[in-house]
């Protein structure tokens, strides 16, 4: 018979619209835009019904752990301890050297006493709307400073002045990073031997070795 | 945004008091903001892709993301009928004069969107020999969304952004109730560059410049 598919696949819809109403039912009173109502809906199992769109603006859909967008700098917590807010960059130049389009511009810092550089970057550009998102420079980054970020709502309107980021936009504190990769984070501690900087370890693994030496020679 | 209620309080000018129990049936407004309003929720994509991140817009156009709740969905392959023109991905030299021809023959009012690295900037591209680095130096774009390619909900929110660009004009200064026509884009030459004829006369000095430094330079050596 001509036709049958064309209703079948009417019956198809009409089965997800009448289930719409099933779905209104069974959150009746607890909101179809809680967490549960939200996940069970993009989830796989058989327990969903209805529609599955994203009411994008009121209800997101959670990026996964190694999502990449725009890279930022990390730097230490503002309430730390132990400089509050220092960047963790040291300024090397890996990250601008290996982004393939070139998107990352550093201008080294110098000490004002001595004019010798120093290891902290004076000014720090990228060019989101050159980034390409690809994580090259956070593969490559010796000392964990530059991390890519999971936040992709930047539209603006002019890109001169809105989407050339400088090193005070690109800068966000540890615990950021901390939570948006839990995982990511807690392994490359464990790579360093600690949850601070490289450098900052390493200072307090000489200045036990040398502590050690002094009580083993006295 | 999501229309119902929430829309027609959107509406409401707030110099103009009214009671709270009406404000979902009655909204007292001014004509620039509900022509704004009615603009912001029927904007009618011109439908091309270009790259990549065309997937990701057909992506936003699918069920899961579905832009037609902002009124979008209507995806016209004639620029005659669309408002919005979404440059969505890597501008070849070679498609930027069929771009700027489909711009000139959109009607006012019409908004251009660059959508992804490539389109704003360049992107990984932005040195090729053959690629237009950013469509904004031929076309006015109104809303630039980064992303490698942007995820569509990246996508809907440079959307927003642009609802909110549009509900801020004013009937009393947009360009296409002036009188007198507007000014079309010059095509862009293609040769073996590309040529703006906005920039031809600067080429045409440079050009000449370049020849006298060239015939200057042989007397000396």
């Amino acid at each position: 018979m001509y036709g049958l598919g064309i209703l079948k696949g009417m019956g198809v819809t009409l089965k997800h619209f009448l289930d719409t109403y099933i779905e209104d039912l069974r959150f009746l009173g607890k909101g179809k835009r809680t967490d549960v109502a939200f996940n069970l809906r993009q989830s796989g199992s058989n327990q969903r019904l209805g529609l599955f769109t994203v009411e994008y603006p009121e209800e997101k859909i959670a990026v996964p752990e190694r999502f990449r967008f725009i890279p930022f700098l990390v730097i230490n917590n503002l309430d730390a301890e132990e400089d509050p807010g220092k960047i963790w960059c040291t300024s090397c130049g890996i990250c601008a050297k290996v982004c393939p389009p070139q998107c990352i511009w550093i201008v080294r810092g110098t000490d004002p006493e001595t004019g010798r550089p120093k290891p902290e970057p004076e000014e720090f550009y990228i060019d989101i709307d050159i980034c390409m998102n690809c994580g090259l420079c956070a593969e490559f980054c010796p000392f964990d400073a530059i991390k890519m970020d999971h936040d992709y709502e930047l539209a603006s309107y002019d890109r001169t002045t809105h989407h050339i980021f400088d090193k005070a936009r690109l800068s966000k504190e540890f615990r950021y990073w901390r939570s948006i990769a839990p995982t990511i984070s807690a392994e490359e501690a464990e790579a360093r031997g600690g949850w601070e900087h490289k450098d900052v370890l390493k200072e307090k693994a000489k200045a036990a070795r040398t502590a050690d030496k002094a009580t083993g020679a006295s | 945004m999501t229309n119902g209620d929430s829309g027609l309080k959107a509406l409401h000018n707030p110099d103009i008091p009214v009671p709270e129990e009406l404000q979902s049936t009655i909204a007292i407004t001014s004509l620039d903001r509900i022509y704004n309003w009615c603009r912001a929720r029927s904007m009618w994509p011109l439908l091309f892709g270009l790259a990549c991140c065309a997937i990701e817009m057909i992506a936003a156009a699918a069920s899961r993301y579905d832009i037609s709740r902002f009124g979008m969905e209507v995806m016209r392959p004639s620029p005659r009928q669309a408002d919005l023109m979404i440059v969505s991905g890597t501008v070849t030299k070679k498609m930027v004069v069929p771009i700027v021809r489909i711009y000139n023959q959109m009607a006012e009012p019409k908004y251009v969107l660059a959508m992804g690295a490539c389109a704003s900037g360049g992107g990984p591209f932005k040195e090729g020999y053959n690629v237009v680095s950013g469509i904004d130096k031929y076309i006015p774009v109104d809303v630039y969304v980064p992303g490698c390619p942007p995820t569509p909900q990246a996508l809907i929110h440079g959307f927003l952004t642009l609802q909110k660009k549009i509900e801020s004009q004013s009937l009393r200064t947009v360009p296409w109730y002036r009188s007198g026509e507007s000014t079309a884009i010059p095509i862009p030459l293609l040769g073996p560059d590309i040529i703006d004829p906005r920039q031809a006369e600067l080429i045409r000095r440079q050009a000449e410049q370049a020849a006298a430094q060239a015939a200057a330079a042989p007397s000396e050596a």
